[in-house]
C-alpha cells in the first residue's frame, strides 16, 4: 500500500510537473490547463499556511512549558500570548481595520526597523572580519569595490562628491558588476533547470517517499 | 517578426530543454554503469568538505546541525534553491541519523515548512528508524524576512547548534544569521540564489557557496547518481550557453542579428 502511494505520489508530481512546463512552452494549447494547476497550488499553499502556523504554535508551546527556566521560555510565551491576541483583534476589526493597523505600526515595523539597523553594524563587522578571515586578492577586492561604491554614492562632509570616483562608482556598478551579475544568474538558472529536471524525473522527491 | 520570434523561443526552449534531458539520462546510465568501487572524482569545493566533516564531528560531541532553508517558496522562481536545500536536509538527517541531537530544519514559508517535515521523515524511513522523527525539527520560523530571521537566531542559539547550512533563498537579513552561527563558534555553510544574499555572504560566512555552487550540494554530499549526473549536465550547458553568447555577440557585431 505504501509503495502504491509512494508511486501515485510521484506520478501525479510528474504529470503537473510537465504539463505546468509545456504550458510554458506552448502557451496557446497547455496555458489555460497551467493557469488552472497553478491556482490549485496557490490555494494548496493558503492552507499550508495554516499548518505553518500550528507548527509554529506547537514548536513554542513545547519550548515555553519546557523544564529550562531560561528566558528561551519566556520568549516562547510572549510569542504565543501575541499570536493569540492579533488573531483576536485582527478577527473584531478585519484585516484592514484599526487595531490590524495598530498592530503592524507600533510592533512590527518599529522591531523590524531596528533589526535593519542592527544588520547594518553587523554586515560592517563581517566586511571587517573578511579581512582577517580570508586575505587574498578576491577579499581585498570585494571590499575596495565596496569602498568605492559607498564613497562614490553619498556625498562626504566638507569635501562633497568626488567627481573621480563618482564616475568609478558608475563604471563599477555597469560594467563589471553587471557582467558579474549576469554570469552569477546564468549559473543559478542552469542549476534551477537541474534540479526541476531531477524532480521531473522523479529522482528527487521532495515530497516524501 | 513577432510571430517569427515567438516560434524561435518555441524551439530553442524545446531544444535547450531536450538536451538538458538528453544529457542528464545519458551522464544517469553512465553513473549507474560505474563499478561499484570506482569514485568519481569532483572539483574540490572547501565548503562541502568542512561541512562533512562537520557533520562528523557534530555526531561525535552530541551537537545539532541546522539547516535553514530560507523563505523562498517552491511555488515562484526561488523554487530551485528550496528544493537543493531540502537534498542537503535529506543527506544530513541520513549522515546524523545516529546522534543524540537529530538535525533541525528552520523555514520562512509554510509549504517549505511542510516539505522539510516530510524530508526529515523520509531520510529516517529510509533508514527504518521512524521513530526518531521529531515533526517540529522542520519548524516555520517566520513569515516576513526580518521576523523569519528573528525566530531563526534564537533557535541556533538555544539548540546547541555545532554547524549551520544556509541553503535557500535569502535576503540582506541572512547577515543577522550568520552572525547568530558565528557566535556559537560553529561552521557556517552558506549559498543563495539571490545576488544581494551571496554579497553578505561572502563577506559574512565562514564558507560561502558562490553562484552554482549551491546546487552541486546534492552531488557532493553524496545524494546519488541523478546528482552527479546534472551537475555534469550543468557543465556542459554553461559551455553550450556561453557559446551562445558568443555567436550573438558575432552576429551583432557583422549586423546579421537585428
Amino acid at each position: 500500500m505504501k509503495k502504491v502511494l509512494s508511486i501515485g505520489n510521484a506520478l501525479i508530481a510528474i504529470v503537473a510537473g510537465v504539463l505546468v512546463l509545456l504550458g510554458y512552452l506552448l502557451p496557446t494549447l497547455l496555458g489555460g490547463l497551467r493557469q488552472y494547476l497553478i491556482q490549485l497550488a496557490v490555494t494548496l499553499t493558503a492552507f499550508a499556511v495554516l499548518l505553518g502556523i500550528v507548527n509554529l504554535a506547537s514548536v513554542h508551546w513545547k519550548r515555553a512549558t519546557g523544564p529550562k527556566g531560561s528566558l528561551s521560555n519566556l520568549y516562547s510565551a510572549v510569542l504565543l500570548l501575541s499570536l493569540v491576541l492579533t488573531i483576536l483583534l485582527v478577527g473584531i476589526s478585519g484585516p484592514t481595520g484599526f487595531w490590524s493597523i495598530w498592530l503592524v505600526s507600533t510592533f512590527q515595523i518599529p522591531v523590524e526597523t531596528s533589526l535593519l539597523a542592527v544588520l547594518a553594524v553587523v554586515l560592517l563587522f563581517a566586511a571587517a572580519r573578511l579581512l582577517s578571515r580570508r586575505l587574498h586578492w578576491a577579499s581585498l577586492l570585494f571590499l575596495g569595490a565596496a569602498v568605492i561604491v559607498l564613497i562614490g554614492i553619498a556625498p562626504l562632509p566638507y569635501f562633497g562628491q568626488f567627481a573621480l570616483l563618482s564616475s568609478m562608482r558608475q563604471w563599477l556598478s555597469s560594467v563589471p558588476a553587471v557582467a558579474g551579475a549576469r554570469g552569477l544568474l546564468l549559473g543559478v538558472a542552469l542549476g534551477t533547470i537541474a534540479t526541476g529536471l531531477r524532480i521531473l524525473m522523479g529522482a528527487d522527491r521532495p515530497y516524501g517517499d | 517578426m513577432n510571430l517569427v520570434l515567438e516560434f524561435l523561443n518555441i524551439i530553442l526552449g524545446f531544444l535547450l530543454l531536450g538536451l538538458a534531458l538528453s544529457l542528464m539520462i545519458y551522464f544517469m546510465i553512465d553513473e549507474f554503469n560505474r563499478s561499484p568501487g570506482g569514485t568519481r572524482r569532483l572539483r574540490d569545493i572547501p565548503a562541502f568538505h568542512r561541512f562533512r566533516r562537520a557533520v562528523g564531528l557534530s555526531v561525535e560531541s552530541g551537537k545539532r546541525l541546522h539547516i535553514s532553508l530560507g523563505r523562498g517558496g517552491i511555488t515562484e522562481l526561488p523554487g530551485g534553491a528550496t528544493f537543493e536545500g531540502l537534498t542537503i536536509l535529506e543527506c544530513c538527517t541520513r549522515a546524523a541519523s545516529i546522534s543524540d541531537r537529530p538535525p533541525v530544519a528552520t523555514s520562512g514559508d509554510s509549504i517549505t515548512a511542510v516539505l522539510s517535515q516530510d524530508t526529515l521523515h523520509a531520510g529516517y524511513a529510509s533508514l527504518s528508524a521512524e521513530r526518531r522523527y521529531t515533526p517540529t525539527n522542520g519548524r516555520l520560523s517566520g513569515l516576513t524576512p526580518l521576523s523569519y530571521a528573528a525566530g531563526v537566531m534564537p533557535d541556533i542559539h538555544d539548540e546547541q547548534v555545532s554547524a549551520s547550512v544556509f541553503a535557500g533563498h535569502f535576503g540582506s537579513e541572512v547577515g543577522l544569521l550568520i552572525e547568530a552561527g558565528e557566535r556559537t563558534r560553529g561552521l557556517t555553510v552558506a549559498g543563495s540564489d539571490s545576488l544581494s544574499a551571496q554579497a553578505v555572504l561572502y563577506a559574512a560566512a565562514q564558507e560561502p557557496l558562490v553562484g552554482e555552487e549551491l546546487y552541486a550540494g546534492g552531488a557532493y554530499l553524496g545524494a546519488g547518481a541523478a546528482h552527479i549526473a546534472s551537475l555534469r549536465m550543468q557543465d556542459i550547458l554553461r559551455w553550450v550557453v556561453i557559446g551562445l553568447i558568443l555567436l550573438g555577440a558575432i552576429l551583432k557585431l557583422v549586423g546579421v542579428w537585428p
